[in-house]
């Protein structure tokens, strides 16, 4: 595990479009998941 | 150039709506899929209410159903058998559809229940489409051959009443093709869309059908689940508007043909990945617009019949004295247009052949 938690620097480094991509649909889930909750409050 | 829609009563761009209706065609040619869910959303962006688009978009998709599913039967690529039992399937599916949509109109959330449903539909659809588009495009690049295993025995493999279905040479449950058809006609009676994007993975992956026979086949249950929505759609809640149903068929049917003819020669796995990046755009404006933008009021001018011309008066009076027989005209007017364009296009494809030979 903790082998893993130090490649990720450097995978963010050599992937840094399908980071982006990755982080991208993170965001617009959560915007989705968040609006949907906030909508029927 | 706008004109004045007498059912949905708005004002609409007929340039707007045929070109979007056109391009929306277009990339459904191209992909099999992304008719109905583009075209909805972009027709409530352009202001005409949800519960109309939702209808009228419905029919537009039983045009261009069976302009594709007609060229389908000219090739006799099309399981009928197997077709027909996701149309049983259908029927029920579309029957507790409207009567959700009944239930959710009547407590006066319909609109939200559309919009959260394109939004997270296109979500869903975006995302896998996306992570499936460039996985593809890095296996191409590092040239890794994948072999997938086609067939994989889920419970629903196991359920009873076994039929053969000579066309695709399958043994199997009537049941499956049923089940995938209750939740492909539920959703199309809510969403107003095809249901391609369940019903193309399901024929693939669950029945198992050979490739040539699933556009055909599911253009085909697609012709009959839209007949019902369109039908129930327009007896129940009058929102059939033939004068947008012509705009959007005129669009489409010329776009579908169009993307048929542009899949033939082009590898669409780089157009995938974009098809994806648009639909998560369009569920992101789909989601401004539900959750942050202002609730805009639009003023809809109440327009007396006798102000508006004689054919929208025609039409408002038609779906108005007789709904039953106004639908069943909207539906005999789509499937028309939609087997004119598939002949149309066969005698272009002939024309061509004949006069500009492929040189061997």
């Amino acid at each position: 595990m903790p082998d893993l938690i130090k490649k990720i620097p450097l995978e963010i480094k050599k992937n840094k479009i399908k980071t982006s991509i990755f982080l991208g649909l993170f965001a617009y889930w959560g915007l989705i998941i968040v609006g949907t909750f906030v909508q029927f409050q | 150039m706008e004109v004045f829609l007498p059912i949905a009563e708005v004002s609409v761009n007929i340039i707007a709506i045929f070109s979007l209706s056109g391009i929306v065609g277009i990339l459904s040619g191209l992909f099999g899929v992304g008719g109905g869910f583009l075209m909805t959303p972009f027709l409530i962006f352009l202001g005409v209410p949800p519960t109309y688009a939702v209808a009228n978009e419905a029919n537009n998709i039983l045009a261009t159903s069976v302009s594709g599913s007609t060229t389908h039967y000219l090739k006799n690529t099309l399981d009928y058998k197997m077709g027909m039992m996701i149309v049983v399937g259908g029927a029920i599916g579309t029957l507790i559809g409207i009567y959700t949509f009944t239930y959710f109109k009547g407590i006066g959330k319909i609109d939200v229940v559309i919009s959260l449903a394109y939004m997270y539909i296109l979500a869903i659809i975006g995302t896998a489409m996306l992570v499936e588009g460039l996985g593809e495009i890095d296996k191409a690049r590092k040239k890794i051959f994948v072999k997938k295993k086609l067939h994989v025995h889920y419970w629903i493999h196991g359920l009873p009443l076994r039929m053969r279905f000579q066309k695709s040479k399958l043994y199997e449950s009537a049941f499956t093709p049923i089940i995938i058809g209750l939740f492909v006609g539920f959703i199309a009676a809510i969403m107003g869309i095809g249901g391609a994007f369940i019903l193309v993975p399901a024929m693939i992956y669950i029945i198992g059908m050979p490739t040539k026979l699933i556009p055909g086949t599911s253009l085909f249950v697609t012709i009959f689940v839209s007949i019902i929505v369109t039908f129930l759609h327009s007896i129940n809640y009058g929102s059939i508007d033939l004068i947008l149903v012509a705009m959007l068929v005129a669009g489409s049917i010329i776009g579908v043909q169009c993307g048929q003819k542009i899949g033939e020669s082009v590898d669409s796995t780089g157009l995938k990945t974009l098809l994806a990046i648009l639909l998560l755009l369009v569920g992101i404006a789909i989601a401004y617009d539900s959750f942050f933008a202002e609730e805009i009021i639009r003023e809809t001018t109440k327009v007396d019949t006798k102000n508006l011309n004689s054919f929208s008066q025609f039409i408002k009076r038609l779906s108005n004295e007789v709904p039953f027989l106004y639908s069943l005209f909207s539906i005999i007017f789509a499937v028309s247009l939609g087997i004119a364009g598939a002949f149309i296009r066969r005698f272009f494809s002939n024309l061509r052949k004949k006069y500009f030979p492929k040189k061997n």
